[in-house]
């Protein structure tokens, strides 16, 4: 037990450290140097007075499989190079592969060895304000940004204000970079032009096409889905199709939203409304009239293979999607196809853009050259050179570009084993973006399309801290887990009485009391933006 | 009153003297132990006093005990989930079956192994029950789902040829039981024979040939000698076995029967789904951690009243 | 002295039956995984398993091989870590069985409760994980992988529970001819433990074969992993590209993942699955453990 004592000592001992200057002034003890924290303090801080007389390592986290073809290494060599030179430091990698990848980011983020610097993270995807309150992150301040990232502290502008919380800068954000990640269905023109339907773009429409599949496309599911994987089904983008609403990001389960046009009120339509009843009713009938397997929900293999393969009729994701995998794979595979896309909202103009933050580049809490590692992001996001080598690689070996600036691949060159891999989605900008030849031709249509119809996300600023509502939030979630995949997929056999379930048991899990903080935090948020 | 008190200095006396003296016959012993006691402490006990993670709001910079203490807060998500009961009973239920029906299969297979002469026969076939061993739970998913779903499996394909409805498996509860339970034996049998075989090949030979010699038949050989000797392996497996009597196993229930399918949960449902299912997208460490401590405070009482009836019964078979 | 035995007879005559049954029950799906993973991902999608292969296809392995070299270092590194692993781990683990089973061994049950405690409670997945990363700094260190593998109390207490057997008067008689307890097991016990060593052997094997997870947890800079968790990768990989979740801008065609996930199950149980019949005859020969005596 004397060993376990031991343990107990410097795990508890590694409180605190969370304000800025006591990690410079550990950086620069650690490295023997006083010189560095002294600038600092003194507050004439610019890049060109920071000591960079030390060799450091920077190392990055990134979502993604490592990859094992070399050119990873070749690329960061290439690039390495010239942070040598520039500033005397060198990047390195730490990938955060995909089994287990939550688990595994989270457990990285809280051991806190000091072994990362830079850290990619999201507001949606990877919780990036979650993490802020857990204390994963260095706190950073607009001196800093401005003294070590000056391209980039420029560049973000007034977008800083969407990453900041308590007075404090805690990201970086993707904000510079244009993509479609709403969602949406993607169907067969050919065949709903056989259905004599025009295009799809409500759930009435959808349903004529996916009936006319039932009845006259032996063997082909309309949408060939897997429940298992895909939970909430047609649901969400029924709702949103059908409501002017929005989902509030960093809420779960997502069930609460807010209307478009006022934002600081949280409503449901889980909770509120008949709209949940009717879509329970219509997946009810879908689901009878054998739009898909009967055992969906635990079906696990991929519409997007039967799609392929030509055994279903649908698929469903994103609009980058459509536009760099499945439309131009579906040209090749099923000729004629004529793959289009129904995307959530095109009927009502009710799309929301992608977060700024969808992006983001941290610091980590327990970094020990934090300034240095603001410096390399800082050319790594602006620095064209550094830019393609990173995200393209070595031109002529990973990359071609063709005479009208899009980006080819050179001759033989194989996607699942040439991929460059350096996954870098946490800065990307537009400016330096070569558009992929192999894109659909029509993207730049229904972009446009898409930024006439959509609206900005409201609460990008918003961290909900789940402290106070912990125990509800899981007892939301569970409920919300148990009802929703039978309700997406019309698996009760009375959708009114289901859904009224449904509710009595949101409503005994506390979904007053998370409703009643989620709208005092909103409130917060509205009085500190004035 | 003196007489009494100089016993009791002369025992202590005598006990010191022993304790040395045990030790010192011992040491050879208790070195030939401290690799183990080493390795468990380094790699199991050290880390223990952190699962104190369950009663604070971890935070990652302030690190696992330096975090608030937020008592039994977390615990709460179980407790008041109103689903406690269902989910121990599941899981309780299904491993009694997993134990008992599991090791009565990996008798009568040993026993049955052994009897057969063939050697041959008896190679390949012991080979072949152990290969489902190596199929990942989530092929055997892949495998349940292609038997028994409704438009294209195996079964309903059947049933469909002789001029029969189809049977919608994965919207009736009560037969999920059966299969899960199936899966298992067939996962785990081959595997768990082995142990009993080689226990059957450690007995010595003369006893049964002394025992034929009596007029023994073969069945009385093996109620008589073969049983009694699996005895000790048996507990032993059982006891161990008990002590994870509330961890389920959820690979396979994971794979097999899923969390979407809300229809099966009554019958299906164990406390791994369960966390998995509330925790999918809060990553947190204390819930999980309070979770297993609610399991493993379960398994360490089942287990020693087992150990201690064990022991009443025979100390020799006791586990500890 | 071998009389006519009709209890016997019948006795063999089911143990035949069920048992061949019982191993075609388990070798039909089996063989589905394995013609699985050599048909086409059209067929598996329409038509699913089949005892043949259908559409026969090579897809999934060329997948599985495209990079030989990484494949390669996967077994040598697995076939390393498992016989590294289960040589010293059988001798630690032994040794410790025979002292615990001694019964003039005083410590012997508050040290076997002390190692069976182990199972029942842990720190838990993120304590676990700081200790071994932030104090013993084993990421990205093959030892995180080694280490914990190498004694569960499991394997301890069933090889105590075999040692059990052997008569204690073979520790006895290495006592009178003035042996220590250390000599007495090395030259007395060990010959003797033969079925008992290919039991815990086998299984301590199997555990190092099948990792993953620790690599999942502790690897992720290197060039090799473990078999299974360079499998694992395989699939995922070919999961992730068919997502494509944050827009990366590769296209890719459709990868099989129904058969990718076959054939690897196949990879990684092709060479473990020869090892069983290896170790069968030292089950025969542990037979003859009774004419050790004296």
């Amino acid at each position: 037990m004397g060993l376990a004592a031991a343990m107990l000592l410097p795990l508890a001992a590694c409180g605190g450290g969370s304000t800025t200057t006591t990690t410079q002034a550990t950086t620069a003890a650690t490295e023997g140097d006083g010189s560095a924290a002294g600038t600092e303090t003194s507050g004439d801080m610019t890049a060109a007075n920071v000591d960079t007389s030390k060799f450091v390592t920077i190392t990055m986290l990134v979502l993604g499989n490592k990859p094992s073809n070399g050119r990873m290494e070749a690329a960061l060599a290439a690039e390495n190079e010239i942070y040598k030179e520039k500033i005397n430091a060198e990047l390195q990698l730490q990938y955060i592969e995909w089994t287990d990848w939550q688990t595994n980011y989270q457990l990285t983020l809280a051991s806190g060895d000091g072994s990362i610097d830079l850290v990619g993270t999201a507001t949606d995807w990877l919780y990036a304000w979650q993490l802020v309150q857990k204390g994963a992150f260095l706190p950073l301040d607009d001196t800093m940004l401005q003294a070590y990232a000056p391209s980039t502290y420029e560049a973000v502008g007034e977008d800083w204000d969407l990453c900041t919380l308590d007075g404090s800068i805690w990201f970086i954000p993707e904000d510079q970079y244009t993509q479609w990640t709403n969602h949406g269905i993607y169907y067969r023109g050919d065949w709903a032009a056989e259905a004599g339907l025009e295009d799809v773009s409500n759930f009435e429409e959808l349903g004529e096409y996916f009936q006319y599949i039932v009845d006259n496309k032996e063997g082909v599911i309309p949408w060939d889905v897997s429940g298992a994987n895909n939970t909430g089904g047609l649901l969400g983008g029924y709702l949103g199709s059908n409501l002017e609403i929005t989902t509030i990001l960093g809420v779960d389960p997502a069930i609460f939203t807010y209307n478009n046009d006022d934002p600081y009120t949280v409503t449901s339509p889980y909770m509120e409304g008949d709209t949940l009843v009717e879509a329970a009713k219509l997946f009810k009938e879908w689901s009878d009239a054998g739009y898909w397997r009967e055992d969906v929900l635990n079906y696990t293999g991929d519409s997007r293979d039967g799609m392929y393969a030509g055994t279903s009729g649908a698929d469903q994701h994103h609009t980058q999607t459509y536009v760099t995998t499945t439309r131009p794979i579906m040209d090749e595979k099923q000729p004629g196809s004529d793959l289009q896309y129904f995307y959530w909202g095109e009927d009502n103009n009710n799309v929301t853009r992608d977060l700024k933050t969808h992006g983001a580049m941290a610091v980590a809490a327990s970094s020990a050259n934090p300034e240095r590692a603001l410096m390399l992001y800082d050319l790594l996001r602006n620095d064209e050179t550094l830019y393609r080598l990173h995200n393209y690689g070595i031109e002529g070996e990973d990359y071609v570009v063709t005479d009208d600036g899009e980006l080819d691949r050179p001759e033989g060159y194989d996607a699942t084993t040439d991929a460059l891999d350096t996954n870098f989605w946490y800065g990307r900008m537009d400016e330096y973006e070569l558009t992929p030849v192999s894109n659909y031709d029509g993207a730049a249509e229904l972009y446009e399309e898409l930024d006439s119809k959509a609206h900005d996300y409201a609460l990008t600023k918003f961290a909900f801290d789940a402290t106070n509502v912990q125990t509800e939030i899981a007892a939301l979630t569970e409920v919300y887990n148990q009802y929703i995949p039978s309700l997406a997929y019309g698996k009760f056999e009375d959708p009114e009485a289901a859904v009224a379930e449904f509710r009595a048991a949101l409503t005994s899990a506390g979904y007053d009391t998370v409703l009643a903080e989620v709208q005092k935090q909103l409130d917060e948020l509205k009085a500190s933006e004035g | 009153m003196r007489t009494k008190t100089k016993t009791v200095t002369l025992q202590l006396n005598v006990h010191k003297v022993t304790l040395g003296t045990k030790l010192l016959r011992n040491r050879t012993l208790i070195l030939m132990c401290m690799p183990a006691i080493i390795f468990f402490i380094v790699f199991n006990y050290i880390p223990m006093p952190g699962a104190y993670i369950a009663f604070t709001d971890f935070n990652y910079n302030k690190g696992i005990f330096g975090s608030r203490f937020v008592g039994f807060k977390n615990f709460e998500f179980l407790f008041n989930s109103g689903k406690l009961w269902q989910l121990t009973r599941n899981t309780v239920l299904y491993n009694l079956a997993f134990i008992f029906l599991g090791n009565a299969l990996q008798v009568i297979i040993a026993l049955m192994l052994n009897s057969i002469l063939s050697k041959t026969f008896r190679k390949v076939s012991q080979t072949l029950l152990f290969l489902p061993y190596f199929i990942s739970a989530v092929l055997v998913g892949f495998m349940v789902y292609a038997l028994f779903n409704y438009d294209y499996g195996f079964i309903n394909g059947v049933l469909k040829n002789l001029g029969q409805d189809p049977i919608s498996f994965y919207s009736k509860a009560g037969v999920w039981p059966v299969i899960i339970i199936v899966a298992n034996l067939w996962q785990s049998t081959g595997y768990g024979s082995i142990v009993y075989f080689a226990a059957l090949c450690g007995i010595d030979q003369s006893l049964i040939e002394a025992a034929r010699i009596d007029g023994a038949n073969g069945a009385q050989v093996i109620r008589y000698i073969l049983l009694p000797s699996l005895k000790s392996t048996a507990i032993i497996l059982i006891l161990f076995s008990l002590g994870g009597i509330m961890k389920g196993n959820f690979g396979l229930f994971y794979n097999i029967v899923g969390t979407a399918n809300a229809n099966l949960q009554p019958m299906t449902d164990i406390i791994e789904l369960y966390v998995y299912r509330t925790l999918i997208n809060q990553f947190n460490f204390p819930y999980s951690t309070a979770a297993g401590l609610y399991q493993s405070i379960f398994g360490f009482i089942i287990v020693n009243i087992a150990n201690a009836v064990v022991r009443k019964i025979d100390p020799e078979y006791a586990l500890f | 002295m071998k009389q006519h035995d009709s209890s016997m007879v019948a006795i063999k005559t089911i143990s035949y039956i069920f048992i061949g049954l019982f191993a075609i029950f388990c070798l039909i799906p089996f063989l589905m995984m394995v013609s699985g993973s050599f048909s086409s991902e059209e067929v598996i999608i329409t038509k699913g398993l089949w005892i043949l292969p259908r559409q026969f296809s090579t897809e999934a392995y060329k997948l599985a091989f495209s990079s030989p070299k990484l494949l390669l270092g996967s077994y040598a590194l697995t076939i390393i870590l498992t016989v590294c692993g289960t040589s010293i781990g059988l001798f630690l683990i032994s040794m410790t069985g025979y002292a615990l089973q001694r019964r003039d061994f005083f410590l012997r049950n508050k040290i076997s409760f002390f190692i069976y405690f182990t199972t029942l409670f842990s720190g838990g997945l993120a304590p676990t994980y700081l200790w071994m990363t932030k104090y013993l700094h084993l990421k990205d260190n093959y030892l995180a992988v080694f280490l914990p593998l190498l004694m569960s109390p499991w394997l301890i207490f069933l090889m105590k529970n075999f040692i059990k057997s052997i008569p204690f008067e073979i520790t006895e008689s290495g006592k009178i001819d003035g042996a220590g307890d250390f000599r007495i097991f090395v030259s007395l016990i060990l010959p003797t433990l033969k079925p008992a060593l290919a039991t815990v052997g086998l299984f301590l094997a199997l555990s190092y074969w099948n990792e993953w997870y620790n690599a999942m947890l502790y690897l992720s800079n290197k060039s090799y992993y473990p078999l299974q968790y360079f499998l694992y990768r395989i699939i995922n990989m070919a999961n992730y590209l068919k997502q494509s979740t944050a827009g990366a801008q590769v296209t890719v065609g459709n990868l099989p993942s129904n058969t990718l996930k076959m054939a690897t199950a196949v990879l990684a149980t092709g060479p473990i699955v020869f090892l069983y019949p290896f170790v069968q005859k030292y089950f025969i020969s542990g037979m003859t453990i009774g004419a050790v005596k004296g």
